[in-house]
């Protein structure tokens, strides 16, 4: 029963099919437009998150409802939100430097790039008149279904291939581990002893630092206190954060001091 | 369940021939449990021991297995004749390229960063530099690099293939990333190396895309027969060819796709540039060689012009460039390409003779090559290696043995008689005229004369200019690297003098089944 929902029947196109195509059609190309011309990389990010939705829309109305599933889950939700994660963890603000080092080399990779889009585009538009369709309707059946169908190839035809993915797997792996991950060395682990004696050491102060400033007119993490003869105390403000001060109009009298 | 539990057989695996590549995947997985729970000290000696084990275990293997020709894993990989003799050529180049990379005594750890995670250039980046230990992850991307290998040049369908290209490239981005010394140059190769492979691997695929809308099939097999029967428009076919052959000729570094070859042999620690030379070479061309001799046989008429054309601007580009260069790696690096290039050649004979002459022109420069860089490894001074040319000058005043050795191998590229170099060269170029193919003879002979003027100029700097104060020292090579030299020194000699062996062997092996 749950075959006639995912699967549509291969090979013929109905109204419903044709309406999502142009709704999702002109969405996904403006998801791969917007994608390479937004500015800013989380919007990027969603852009191509609309093209690969749009895509696995697609995969599901032309019958390959394993494949479509896979899309949405894989790309846009594993890979896609991993992105997401680490534009955040480098910062959203981080843009990338608009120079170009070479001359004209932006022109020059659109019209190469249009070019070679036009070149692929034209011949495979020619060539398609001819292909003959290999009946997705049999390859769906032969085993019982879409999925059973790739689950069966994966576990005969291509059961060395999937085998040996294990090995790319473990390789990306430590790839990531020797990239990323930097091992403690023993003789650089401080004892209770030696972190005692570095905070109390001169140059340190082992109390807790001063919180922020609290005012009237602010109580922002980033507003200094100040100190007693009126000057601000730099370590009351994490040193990642600007410093706010307060401006003409805040610091005016307000008229409260009677 | 609704599918058919008596459908589905596994396919027969034939786990003798198939067992080089489960030796070396399986000791990859070891060597990683090694990292995970051994103590830092003991690494490097179980590491090196299960590397070399596992790479003699596999060559042994591959020959006892010699006679196989069959088909297995449901025909998604062909173990006939090439396949066996360039995992054969894989496993005995992976050895040397290993005694290379295992070397410790030459500065204090070896060649490789001890964590790789620290920023290069920061003082705990300064601390980790002086100290004794290094990252021993190297041995386990090695061997999964090499079982990629073995699985690309054997794959007989194109998914096979692709997944092999991943499995192989993607240690060999790692490895190039590893370097102790100039950090941040190879990290910077590292990430070129990536990028551009990856971009490579999606036409690679994009490719596989094209040829299944023309055939239906992705077996070489299937497209063979595929392009002797169908009647449809052939665009796609050429499409797919196209992109393939380019996934493929980036990895073999033949121009246009080059460009990384000289950034990434540079930046690359040495031993891995010397590793990656000679075996993604081997790889590369045996790949290329399968889909072009066994999937493409029926439109030699339409893909030979193209490649052929590559083959002329690959020599060309790599000796004319390569006059240019002042730094040893690059010149070799364009030497590589001008190397391609002749591999290109007897590829294009499109004869059993092509293949053969392509199988030994493989392993003789593979040998040569891979003894090359692993003098390079000995010039250093106190920064590292000495790698600028005009360091070089003088040499063989300080050191004759290692200067003399370098002259014979660069004589050897130069492809002078009584050497490797020139019994290969012959070989490609007697294939290539045999083909039909006296062109490309023309232009690989006039580049070769093009190319010996700059591995004279290094013969010519290194024995006839008096060393100056700026010339480095000669390390003296610990035993791993002298057996490396050794080795590939005497492989360089012996091939050049009596082939025949060799040349007999890879005559028996050029066989495809298909």
């Amino acid at each position: 029963m749950s075959h006639s929902i995912l699967a549509a029947a291969a090979g013929q196109m109905g109204t419903g099919e044709k309406v999502f195509f142009w709704i999702f059609g002109p969405l996904a190309l403006i998801g791969a437009i917007g994608m390479v011309w937004a500015r800013n990389a989380v919007h990027s990010a969603l852009f191509l998150v609309l093209t690969m939705l749009s895509l696995g829309v697609f995969y599901v109305l032309q019958a390959g409802p394993f494949i479509g599933m896979v899309q949405i889950i894989v790309y846009t939700g594993a890979i896609m939100m991993l992105f997401l994660f680490v534009l955040m963890l480098v910062g959203r603000d981080s843009s990338d430097a608009l120079i170009e080092t070479l001359r004209g080399q932006r022109t020059a990779a659109i019209l190469i790039g249009l070019g070679f889009a036009g070149l692929v585009c034209t011949a495979i538009a020619r060539a398609m008149g001819s292909v003959s369709a290999k009946g997705l309707d049999a390859a769906n059946q032969a085993n019982g279904g879409n999925v059973q169908g790739i689950a069966a190839l994966l576990f005969t035809k291509y059961v060395f291939a999937f085998e040996v993915t294990s090995a790319l797997l473990i390789t990306a792996a430590v790839g990531a581990m020797i990239l990323a991950h930097v091992e403690r060395r023993r003789e650089n682990r401080l004892s209770q002893v030696d972190l005692m004696k570095a905070r109390f050491a001169p140059g340190n102060y082992p109390g807790p630092k001063p919180g922020p400033g609290v005012y009237a007119t602010s109580d922002s993490v980033a507003t200094p206190a100040l100190l007693p003869d009126g000057t601000f105390a730099d370590r009351s403000v994490s040193k990642i954060l600007p410093t706010r001060e307060l401006s003409g109009a805040e610091s005016a009298p307000k008229g409260t001091e009677r | 369940m609704t599918i058919a539990q008596d459908a589905l057989q596994l396919p027969h695996l034939n786990y003798g021939a198939l067992a080089p590549m489960l030796i070396l995947f399986g000791a990859a997985a070891v060597g990683v449990l090694i990292e995970a729970f051994v103590p830092r000290r003991s690494r490097y000696a179980l590491q090196l021991v299960l590397g070399l084990g596992a790479l003699v275990a596999a060559l042994i293997v591959v020959i006892t297995e010699s006679g196989t020709r069959e088909l297995t894993a449901g025909a998604a990989i062909a173990l006939d004749g090439p396949a066996l003799f360039l995992q054969g050529s894989l496993a005995a180049l992976g050895i040397v390229a290993l005694l290379l990379i295992a070397e410790r005594t030459l500065e204090p750890g070896g060649p490789f960063v001890a964590a790789a995670a620290v920023t290069a250039g920061t003082e705990e980046d300064r601390t980790q530099a002086a100290r004794e230990d290094a990252g021993t992850e190297v041995y386990p991307l090695l061997l999964f690099a090499l079982g990629g290998m073995m699985l690309f040049v054997s794959a007989n369908d194109l998914l096979t293939m692709f997944v092999a290209l991943e499995v192989f490239s993607l240690p060999l981005y790692l490895m190039c990333g590893l370097a102790r010394r100039r950090r941040l140059l190879s990290q910077e190769s590292a990430m070129k190396y990536f990028l551009l492979g990856s971009f490579a691997s999606a036409f690679f695929l994009f490719g596989i895309a094209m040829l299944y809308g023309f055939s239906g099939q992705i077996s070489f097999a299937g497209i063979h027969s595929a392009i002797q029967t169908s009647t449809q428009s052939t665009t796609l076919l050429y499409i797919g060819l196209a992109l393939v052959a380019l996934g493929l000729l980036f990895k073999a570094a033949a121009a246009p796709f080059h460009v990384w070859i000289p950034d990434v042999y540079q930046g690359a620690p040495t031993p891995i540039t010397a590793f990656m030379s000679a075996c993604t070479k081997v790889a590369a061309f045996g790949a290329l060689i399968r889909v072009l001799y066994v999937a493409f046989q029926g439109t030699d008429w339409d893909f030979r012009p193209v490649i052929g054309a590559i083959a002329v601007l690959t020599m060309l580009v790599g000796s004319i460039l390569s006059v240019t260069q002042t730094d040893i790696k690059r010149l070799l690096a364009y030497s590589s390409i001008a190397n391609a290039g002749y591999i290109l050649v007897g590829v294009l004979g499109l004869s059993k003779d092509g293949l053969s002459s392509t199988l030994f022109y493989l392993v003789t420069y593979g040998f040569t090559v891979i003894a090359a860089f692993g003098v390079v490894t000995l010039v250093r001074d106190a920064d590292g290696e000495a790698t600028h040319l005009s360091r070089w000058a003088g040499l063989g005043r300080r050191s004759p043995l290692y200067a003399g050795l370098f002259t014979f191998l660069m004589l050897a590229f130069a492809g002078i008689p009584l050497t490797s170099g020139f019994t290969g060269k012959f070989a490609v170029f007697a294939a290539a005229i045999g083909g039909g193919q006296s062109w490309l003879v023309v232009f690989g002979v006039v580049s070769s004369m093009i190319l010996a003027f700059p591995y004279l100029r290094v013969v010519v700097m290194m024995w006839l200019s008096e060393p100056g104060e700026s010339t480095p020292t000669v390390s003296i090579p610990g035993a791993l690297t002298s057996a490396t030299l050794a080795i590939g020194g005497l492989a360089t000699l012996v091939l050049g003098v009596v082939p025949a062996p060799l040349l007999d062997l890879t005559n028996h092996a050029a066989q495809f089944i298909r």
